[in-house]
């Protein structure tokens, strides 16, 4: 298929979606049912953008197609913080903190957690694939582990508001809530876009990057910066996406055949928005709520990228 | 003007550069050579800033390397690893298109493609400007990464093992180039070859490390003797002028050399 051709039908593709999304079975009832369903696309184009370009930036400055946040541990540290807090406050700690105040905590630990990535794992710039997946894989693992532990100890209403933090859904946040997210994005937006050739540059390695005047440990700290910010806005708008970004990622890299930002940043964001809207339009219309948008999002991307790679054996 | 100044460099404790002090003369080629080990890339990556020497001063222009800016340093100085490695999917002409990257922060200008069509035609690479870098033949993406460097347009070129992977012709027109840009461009080239052969016909200087210390430095003609060459690789060599050049025959040892190994 022609990258170009791809690049360019997706935006129509996303805007049909959108508008079917909002339209179908709505009623055109403007008072209530059309705003809510508003509030949830806001809500999913917010999560998308953030999904897509975490990912593909940690791949980026991480020189691999397979780590992404949620691989290293960004999404666990988010629920045992969530678990921490019901812990210590009880469920009383949602009202105490408001969502505001959850969202810049969380915020605080995952900027902490990119700082200490960067400190004692990606600021050299030899960045050992295997090592790194075994460390995600293994912090995951450990940090799940001790939520559970913490789960097992808390009563069974909080347990369910635990539980609640735990899969992907649209429907947690407020009006509020996603101007604030809204306006955070836009912010590393701008400077997203401002340092995006440098990101290109990055992307060589370190000693290229040092070679072509990019001051590598700088970019790389500014980088795990802006994805703490993306993956702490996404996990508290829509929950943990685990294995959605390698797909969204990889399905980008197919589809661009280039690894130039400029071109597969828009494209995955779009990619990740239309994936959304998709699995919650047949969560609500098909399935009538008797699946979940994690479970479809997984089996839909885990199929198609599964034949992309037969297809083109091996270099998908 | 390069300037290394008692350069000691250790890797976990391991010395691999002991007490270094040479001068690269500017607007010529100079040719490291020596065994493998003995600290070629370790010096060559020194004076990119790739690493940091553990004591010792390196000057570029008279001033010390490390107070210069990242950005600023990328003006003056330009490096080719010795295994770029790559996985990404870019044109050729995109990957030169980056050698523009410490001038132009990536926003190319009319000044820029004009750099980055030299720089593909100097290497002879204009068939294959759109074809991707993963999809090249070792040689061909070594050429590539040759060419970015050169897009670069700095005083320095650093080359580590730019002959890597390629054929005897390519070769020659590497360094055919390499020499061009010195003499044309008034540019300074430091390369590691492993071919005596050609670091002593196209080279104005060669340093020889062996060890992690300097063995002898000097201007080809004063420093390619039989003596020297042996004693650095511990080879018997014989060394043959004409008007053409040098050829330096290592290949089967002396009768002399042999009956004295066979005891
Ligand atoms: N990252 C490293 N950690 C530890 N030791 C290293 C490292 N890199 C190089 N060395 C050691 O430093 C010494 C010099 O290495 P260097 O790469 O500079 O040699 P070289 O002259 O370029 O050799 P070659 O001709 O094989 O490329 C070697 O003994 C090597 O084992
Ligand atoms: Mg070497």
């Amino acid at each position: 298929m022609n990258s170009a051709i791809i690049r360019h039908a997706i935006w129509p593709l996303l805007i049909a979606l959108a508008l079917a999304f909002v339209l179908v079975g709505s009623g055109l009832d403007l008072a209530y049912v059309i705003p809510r369903r508003l509030l949830r696309l806001a809500a999913m184009v917010l999560g998308g953008v953030c999904v897509a370009w975490s990912s593909i930036a940690f791949q980026s400055i991480t020189g691999n197609r397979i780590l992404t946040p949620a691989i290293m541990g960004y999404e666990a540290l988010y629920l045992l913080l969530q678990a921490l807090l019901i812990l210590t406050l009880g469920s009383a700690s949602l009202a105490l903190l408001g969502h505001h105040g959850n969202v810049l905590l969380s915020m605080l630990c995952m900027l902490g957690y990119s700082w200490a990535l960067h400190r004692w794992l990606l600021g050299n710039g030899k960045n050992n694939l295997y090592f790194l997946l075994l460390f995600g894989l293994v912090l995951t693992l450990v940090l799940t582990t001790f939520t559970q532990f913490i789960q097992l100890r808390i009563s069974p209403g909080e347990f369910s508001v635990l539980q609640g933090f735990a899969y992907t859904s649209f429907n947690r946040a407020d009006g509020q809530q996603l101007l604030y997210s809204g306006a955070l994005v836009l912010g590393v937006g701008v400077v997203g876009f401002k340092t995006l050739p440098s990101l290109d540059v990055l992307a060589l390695g370190r000693d290229q990057a040092l070679s072509l005047g990019v001051d590598y440990p700088r970019y790389v700290r500014l980088y795990l910066a802006l994805i703490a910010i993306l993956v702490a806005v996404s996990t508290s708008l829509l929950g943990p996406t685990a294995f959605m970004g390698i797909f969204v990622a990889n399905i980008t890299y197919a589809l661009a055949r280039s690894s130039r930002h400029r071109l597969t940043l828009p494209l995955g964001c779009a990619i990740a928005i239309s994936l959304f809207i998709v699995a919650q339009f047949l969560v609500e219309q098909v399935f009538n709520y008797k699946t979940t948008v994690g479970i479809l999002v997984n089996l839909v991307c885990g199929a198609y990228f599964l034949a992309l790679m037969i297809r083109s054996r091996g270099d998908a | 003007m390069i300037t290394l100044k008692h350069i000691h460099k250790a890797y976990a404790g391991k010395t691999v550069l002991h007490n270094v002090s040479v001068q690269f003369p500017t607007r010529q080629l100079t040719s490291l050579i020596g065994p493998n080990g003995a600290g070629k890339s370790t010096l060559l990556m020194l004076i990119a800033r790739l690493l940091k020497p553990c004591s010792g001063e390196i000057l570029i222009n008279g001033r010390n390397a490390a107070h210069y800016r990242v950005s600023e340093y990328a003006r003056q100085v330009a490096t080719l690893r010795q295994h770029p490695q790559f996985s990404l999917r870019l044109t050729l002409e995109e990957l030169v298109a980056f050698g523009r990257f410490p001038h132009s922060r990536g926003a190319l200008n009319e000044e820029d493609r004009q750099q980055i069509d030299t720089a593909i035609g100097f290497l002879g690479l204009d068939h294959l400007r759109g074809a991707y870098i993963d999809e090249l033949s070792g040689g061909q993406r070594q050429m590539a990464f040759l060419a970015m460097t050169i897009a670069q347009q700095t005083d320095y070129l650093l080359l580590d093992e730019p002959l890597n992977n390629l054929d005897m012709k390519h070769a020659v027109q590497i360094m055919r180039a390499l020499r061009r840009l010195c003499d044309e461009q008034g540019r300074t080239v430091i390369l590691v070859v492993h071919d005596i052969n050609f670091a002593a016909n196209y080279s104005d200087h060669i340093l020889a490390l062996q060890g992690g210390a300097v063995r002898f430095c000097g201007p080809v003609a004063e420093v390619v003797t039989r003596s020297r060459l042996q004693a650095l690789y511990g080879l018997d060599f014989e060394i043959l002028r004409s008007e053409r050049g040098f050829v330096c025959n290592y290949f089967n040892p002396s009768d002399q050399e042999r009956e004295h190994e066979q005891g």
